[in-house]
């Protein structure tokens, strides 16, 4: 073998080597490109829907959802609805099991237990459902009427009432199931309506401002480096930040100010990480003690509480 | 002379009146009616035109897939549209989706079935119009939106 073969064989030899390595290099490169991506992905936090009988007063539901089938069908149904929507709602059965081992709470008072479960297991939604059933001599019937509304602000998201049409039969858990096919698909279709309107104008929140007992402000004292009275100026901020400036001022005392519909954004303006109650709650904390007062804030669900000392 | 050019003026008048009626476009009707609904199927009646039948067939299956893409059935489950009622904004912001969906013929996968009522009538300007009983898998057309990012899921 002369010298210049020698030569060209070390030559391609490097080349391959360079190439390998420029290869090795890329795929490491691109892997942490993945990594990056996923790491900087924020999955958007979906709301808690949680399907509920609906129990007129006085009524026990514990004892009414063990002892009526057709009710326990017609909620499965409901969320096999959910589920094919590739949704996973919290599951009332498993939470009222809950609250009863854990004893906390008694069978007293029927609709404080409704409320109760809701506000812990922390359903952002709740779906009511109501079945009735009718059976006569033209033949038995079932009538379902769904209802969706945000548990903190009580914002209807759908509604909508389904027949399962008359047959001679007694099974009304098939009757029931009739009736929640006939229109659930339909009530999720609105619901998700409502959703997109939340994605695009903003999640709705209370937001209650108040004073201490022993406090010497009002809603009338003049404050900050304008002296402008303290009400306008919680207005001029809300107008600022409140999601495409979407605010519903329910009303204003020398006490007491509440705002029942402030939209907040889902996500983050300035990182687009998820953005919520607490976040909001958190800035308008921030706005009372750049005008020098001291607040004291509590949020519940999607509501904030805000007290001056 | 005077008379001449009002001919001619005459003549003119008459031509751009004839050319202004030929391009005035009337939006057709959707000419889809819904049928039945049942497991996550919808099947409708659509009319379609075309050059022969099997391209008034197809004609009629867009049409099915146009209306509920951009303006939703009524009576049946899918009430309002799926994707939005702005076709024109939709069609341009995913246009890939949309040349996939029509030209590569994926629509075909969402039909469970095509059977035409009758034989294709001739129409004016020799083209063909058929009715078609389509049934479309709406649960599997409802993923590949959302999976495709064209509709968002369900949720936030």
């Amino acid at each position: 073998m002369s010298l210049e073969n020698l030569d060209i064989k070390t030559k391609q030899m490097k080349n391959k080597i360079v190439i390998v390595l420029m290869l090795l290099m890329g795929s490491i490169i691109s892997k942490n490109a993945i990594c990056q991506s996923q790491n900087t992905q924020v999955n958007t936090v979906q709301p808690k829907i949680m399907v509920i009988p609906y129990t007129k007063e006085g009524e026990d539901i514990r004892t009414i959802l063990e002892q009526d089938v057709s009710r326990r069908i017609a909620i499965t149904k409901i969320k096999e609805g959910f589920d094919g929507r590739g949704f996973t709602t919290v599951d009332f059965t498993a939470k009222l099991k809950a609250a009863k081992d854990n004893s906390v709470f008694t069978s007293e008072n029927q609709t404080d237990i409704k409320a109760q479960i809701i506000q812990m297991s922390g359903a952002d939604v709740y779906v009511q459902a109501e079945v009735s059933s009718l059976k006569t001599e033209t033949g038995s019937s079932v009538t379902l009427v769904l209802t969706a509304y945000e548990a903190s602000t009580g914002n209807s998201l759908s509604n909508k009432v389904g027949e399962s049409g008359k047959f001679y039969t007694d099974d009304f858990g098939k009757l029931a199931s009739k009736a929640v096919e006939s229109c659930v698909a339909d009530f999720l279709n609105v619901m998700q309506v409502k959703f997109t309107d939340i994605v695009n104008n903003g999640k709705s929140v209370i937001i209650d401002i108040s004073f201490d007992a022993n406090s010497t402000y009002k809603m009338s004292s003049e404050l900050g480096p304008d002296k402008l009275p303290l009400s306008d100026q919680i207005e001029m901020w809300m107008e600022k930040n409140a999601f495409k400036n979407n605010y519903h001022i329910q009303g204003t005392t020398a006490l007491k100010m509440i705002f029942d519909d402030v939209r907040i954004p889902l996500k983050d303006p300035t990182n687009g990480n998820n953005y919520n109650p607490n976040k909001f709650a958190l800035e308008i904390f921030k706005f009372f003690k750049g005008i020098g007062l001291q607040p004291t804030k509590d949020i519940k669900s999607s509501t904030i509480y805000i007290t001056i000392k | 002379m005077y008379i001449k050019h009002t001919n001619n003026l005459c003549y003119l008048f008459a031509i751009l009146f004839l050319f202004g009626c030929s391009n005035k476009s009337i939006p057709s009707s959707a000419k889809v009616n819904y049928l039945s609904s049942i497991d996550g199927t919808i099947t409708v009646r659509a009319i379609g035109v075309g050059e022969n039948q099997l391209a008034a067939i197809a004609d009629a299956e867009k049409n099915a897939f146009e209306v509920l893409f951009f303006r939703g059935l009524p009576e049946s489950e899918q009430k309002v549209a799926l994707i939005g009622s702005n076709e024109i904004e939709e069609n341009q912001k995913y246009q890939t989706y949309f040349d996939r969906f029509y030209k590569d013929q994926r629509f075909k996968s969402f039909l469970m079935s095509s059977i035409p009522t009758a034989k294709a009538t001739n129409i004016k300007g020799g083209s063909k119009s058929i009715a078609v009983d389509i049934k479309i898998n709406v649960i599997a057309l409802r993923k590949d939106l959302e999976q495709n990012n064209v509709i968002r899921k369900f949720g936030y």
